[in-house]
C-alpha cells in the first residue's frame, strides 16, 4: 500500500530533482534558442523553437562523426568489460581460493586511483604500443578503469545466487561454463544490466583520457569533440547545448529502457551485498 | 547387483578430516538413509556420491561401475536438494526438461517423460508456472519430478523435507515411500530427522563425527543400538543413559552413577574384558513403568519433576538420586509433579568401551 507523502518530504524530493535537472533543462532550452536569444541580457527564458544550433552542430561541427567514435569506444568498452568481468566475478564468487578478500579489496583500491596519477604512465605505455590516436588505445584504459567496479558488482550478484542451482545444473549435465551461461547468467541479468549501464555511461562521458589520447579530430569522442567546439574568440553556447542534448539522449533512452532491471540490480547489490 | 558401493571413503578439508573410512552398500532398489546430527558428514558423503565433491581416499561404485573419475552428469544419478534448487527463470515444464535436453534426448521422448512424471506426481496443472508461483509443497514435488523424469539408476536426497511444515512433511514422507516402491530404484536419503529415517529407510546408517556408527534395519537400530551415541540419538524422548563404574557379581552387574546404584541381571561369561571399569547403562523411556509389574524389573524410587502430557501419552521427568530419568507412560498417571514414585525398569542396554554388550533378555 502506498501512503501519500508528507508535504515537506514531497517538497524536498521535488527540490532535489529540480536541482539536479536544472543545468540540463537550461541546456535543452538554450539549444532551441536563436543566437540573439542566447546573448540577450537580461536572459530570455523561453526559446523561440529555432533548430539552427542543431543543424549547425550536426553539419558544421560534424557531430555525427563524434557520435560514431563514441559509439565504437563506449560500445567496445562495455562489451569487453562485461566479457572479462563475468568469468572473473564468477570465479571470485564461487571458487574456494586463498586471498579472495584481498583480491576484491585490491580491486576496490585500484578503482579509487585518481586518473591524473595514472595518466602519464598510460600515455607512455600507449605511445610504445602505438595506441595513441586509435580507438583501441582509448578502449584499453577504459576497460581497465571500469573492470574493478564491474567485477565487484557482478561478484555480489553471483554470490547471492544459491550454489545448489549450479550443482543441480551440473547433475543435469552441464559443464561449469554451461551452468554459467544457461542458469547463472539469466538469473544475474539485472547485475549484467547494471554493470553494462555504468560502464557505458562512464565510457560515453569520459573526457580526460579521451582528450589525452586522441589528438586527431578524426578519432575524437563526443565529450572532447564538444569541448573543442569553441573557437578562438567566441564560445558557441548554442551549438554546445544542442550537441550536449544529442549526446545525452542515447543514455537517457537506454537507462529508461532498462530502468526496472537496473533498479532491482542496484538495490539487490546494496541491500544484500 | 549392488546399486551403490562405497569403499573406505575419506574426506579432508584442509587439515580437518570430515569423513573417516566410510564403507556402505545399498542393494539394487534399496532405500538407505544416512542419519546423523548436523555436521556429522552425511551431506558431504552424499555430495561425494553425486560427484559434487571429490573424496580424498576411497572409491564410489554405482551400478557396478567405478565412477570416481566421472563428473556428476555421467554418474547416472539424480539429486533432490534441500532448497529444491529449481531454476527460477524456467517454467516447471522447462525445469523438468532441462536435464533431458542437456543429454540430447529427442523432443517427443522429453514430452512423453514430462507427461508421465507430471501424472505420477500430480503436477500437470503446474507445468506452465514459474517456481516462485508455487507453494513449498508444490516446489518440492517439482524438485522430485526433475529427478524422476531422468530415470536415473540412483536417487540422492539431501534433507528434501526439512523446509516443509510438520503436516506436509508427514504426508510427503508417505508419498516418498510409495514412490520408492513404485519406481524400485535405489535411493540414498540424508536426514537428521529420526522419524523420517525410521519410516523411510530399508536400511539406516547412523553417522557421527564423520564415522558410521551403525548400519542396520530401523528396528535393529532401535532395539539393538550398537553404541551409546546411537542409543541416545534414536528414539523420542531419547534413551536414558547412566554412565558410571561397573562391577561384576556372580549373576548380575552393578553400575554406580553418582549416588545411584543399579543392578541388572548379567552372565559374567558374556563379557570379554575386565571385571570392573566404566560402562553406560541405557533404558528407553517406554521401558520405565510405574504400575507394579511381575518379576524381572529393577525398581528405583524417584521424585517427579515435570509431567508433559502429549495427549496419547505422557512424558514424565524424574530425579532418581540426583540422576535424571525420563519415562514415557500412559497419561492416566495419578501422581503429580513433586510426588515420590517407584519406577520399574526392564530391557536395559549395556555398553562397555563404547560397544554394545548383550544382556540376557529378562
Amino acid at each position: 500500500m502506498t501512503k501519500p507523502l508528507r508535504p515537506a518530504l514531497l517538497g524536498g524530493i521535488l527540490l532535489a530533482v529540480l536541482g539536479s535537472l536544472c543545468p540540463f533543462l537550461w541546456f535543452v532550452l538554450t539549444s532551441f534558442k536563436s543566437q540573439i536569444q542566447v546573448e540577450a541580457i537580461p536572459p530570455t527564458w523561453w526559446p523561440d523553437g529555432s533548430l539552427g544550433f542543431y543543424t549547425s552542430a550536426l553539419i558544421e561541427h560534424r557531430l555525427l562523426h563524434y557520435i560514431r567514435n563514441s559509439v565504437i569506444v563506449a560500445g567496445a568498452t562495455t562489451v569487453i568489460a562485461l566479457v572479462v568481468a563475468t568469468p572473473a566475478a564468477y570465479a571470485l564468487a564461487r571458487l574456494r581460493m586463498a586471498g579472495k578478500a584481498w583480491i576484491l579489496g585490491g580491486l576496490l583500491c585500484v578503482a579509487m586511483f585518481p586518473h591524473i596519477v595514472i595518466a602519464g604512465p598510460v600515455w607512455q605505455i600507449l605511445e610504445r604500443l602505438g595506441g595513441l590516436n586509435t580507438h583501441w588505445g582509448l578502449v584499453l584504459p577504459y576497460v581497465s578503469l571500469t573492470l574493478p567496479l564491474a567485477v565487484w558488482i557482478l561478484t555480489t550478484f553471483f554470490q547471492e545466487l544459491p550454489f545448489e542451482l549450479e550443482e543441480a545444473a551440473r547433475i543435469d549435465g552441464c559443464t561449469a561454463w554451461q551452468a554459467l551461461y544457461r542458469i547463472l547468467l539469466p538469473l544475474a541479468a539485472p547485475g549484467l544490466f547494471t554493470t553494462a549501464i555504468l560502464t557505458l555511461v562512464f565510457a560515453w562521458n569520459e573526457f580526460f583520457f579521451a582528450l589525452l589520447i586522441l589528438t586527431d579530430p578524426g578519432r575524437q569522442t563526443l565529450p572532447v569533440g564538444i569541448a573543442l567546439f569553441q573557437g578562438e574568440f567566441i564560445m558557441p553556447w548554442g551549438e554546445i547545448a544542442a550537441a550536449s542534448v544529442i549526446a545525452t539522449l542515447p543514455l537517457i533512452v537506454i537507462v529508461l529502457l532498462f530502468q526496472r532491471g537496473i533498479i532491482s540490480g542496484l538495490s539487490a547489490g546494496a541491500v544484500k551485498g | 547387483m549392488a546399486g551403490l558401493v562405497l569403499r573406505h571413503i575419506e574426506k579432508t578439508f584442509g587439515r580437518t578430516r570430515v569423513l573417516h573410512d566410510v564403507s556402505l552398500e545399498a542393494g539394487d532398489g534399496e532405500f538407505v538413509v544416512l542419519l546423523g546430527p548436523s555436521g556429522c558428514g552425511k551431506s558431504t558423503l552424499l555430495r561425494i556420491i553425486a560427484g559434487l565433491e571429490p573424496q580424498t581416499r576411497g572409491s564410489v561404485n554405482i551400478g557396478g561401475r567405478c565412477v570416481d573419475a566421472l563428473p556428476p552428469s555421467d554418474r547416472d544419478i539424480a539429486m533432490v536438494f534441500q532448497h529444491y534448487a529449481l531454476y527460477p527463470h524456467l517454467t516447471v515444464r522447462e525445469n523438468l526438461a532441462f536435464g533431458l535436453k542437456m543429454r540430447g534426448k529427442p523432443k517427443p521422448i522429453i514430452e512423453e517423460r514430462i507427461v508421465e512424471t507430471a501424472a505420477l506426481l500430480e503436477i500437470h496443472d503446474l507445468l506452465d508456472r514459474k517456481p516462485k508461483e508455487l507453494s513449498g509443497g508444490q516446489q518440492q514435488r517439482v524438485a522430485m519430478g526433475r529427478a524422476i523424469v531422468r530415470k536415473p539408476q540412483l536417487f540422492l536426497f539431501d534433507e528434501p523435507l526439512s523446509n516443509l511444515d510438520a503436516r506436509l512433511r508427514a504426508s510427503m514422507r508417505v508419498e516418498l515411500k510409495k514412490l520408492h516402491r513404485r519406481l524400485g530404484t535405489s535411493m540414498v536419503y540424508v536426514t537428521h530427522d529420526q522419524a523420517e529415517a525410521m519410516t523411510l529407510g530399508d536400511t539406516i546408517a547412523v553417522m557421527n563425527h564423520g564415522r558410521i556408527q551403525q548400519i542396520g534395519r530401523p528396528d535393529q537400530i532401535y532395539h539393538e543400538p550398537g553404541n551409546p551415541f546411537v542409543a541416545g540419538f534414536i528414539g523420542n524422548p531419547p534413551m536414558n543413559l547412566f554412565e558410571g563404574s561397573y562391577r561384576l557379581h556372580q549373576r548380575d552387574l552393578e553400575l554406580r552413577a553418582g549416588d545411584l546404584t543399579l543392578r541388572v541381571p548379567f552372565q559374567a561369561h558374556d563379557l570379554v574384558g575386565a571385571d570392573s571399569g566404566t560402562a553406560t547403562l541405557g533404558i528407553r523411556p517406554e521401558d520405565v513403568i510405574f504400575a507394579p509389574p511381575g518379576s524381572g524389573h529393577v525398581a528405583v524410587i524417584g521424585t517427579i519433576d515435570l509431567i508433559e502430557s502429549l495427549g496419547g501419552d505422557a512424558v514424565v521427568y524424574l530425579s532418581v538420586k540426583g540422576q535424571p530419568l525420563v519415562a514415557r507412560t500412559s497419561p492416566a498417571l495419578r501422581q503429580h509433579a513433586g510426588d515420590s514414585v517407584t519406577a520399574y525398569m526392564k530391557n536395559f542396554h549395556l555398553f562397555i568401551n563404547e560397544n554394545r554388550v548383550p544382556l540376557p533378555s529378562s
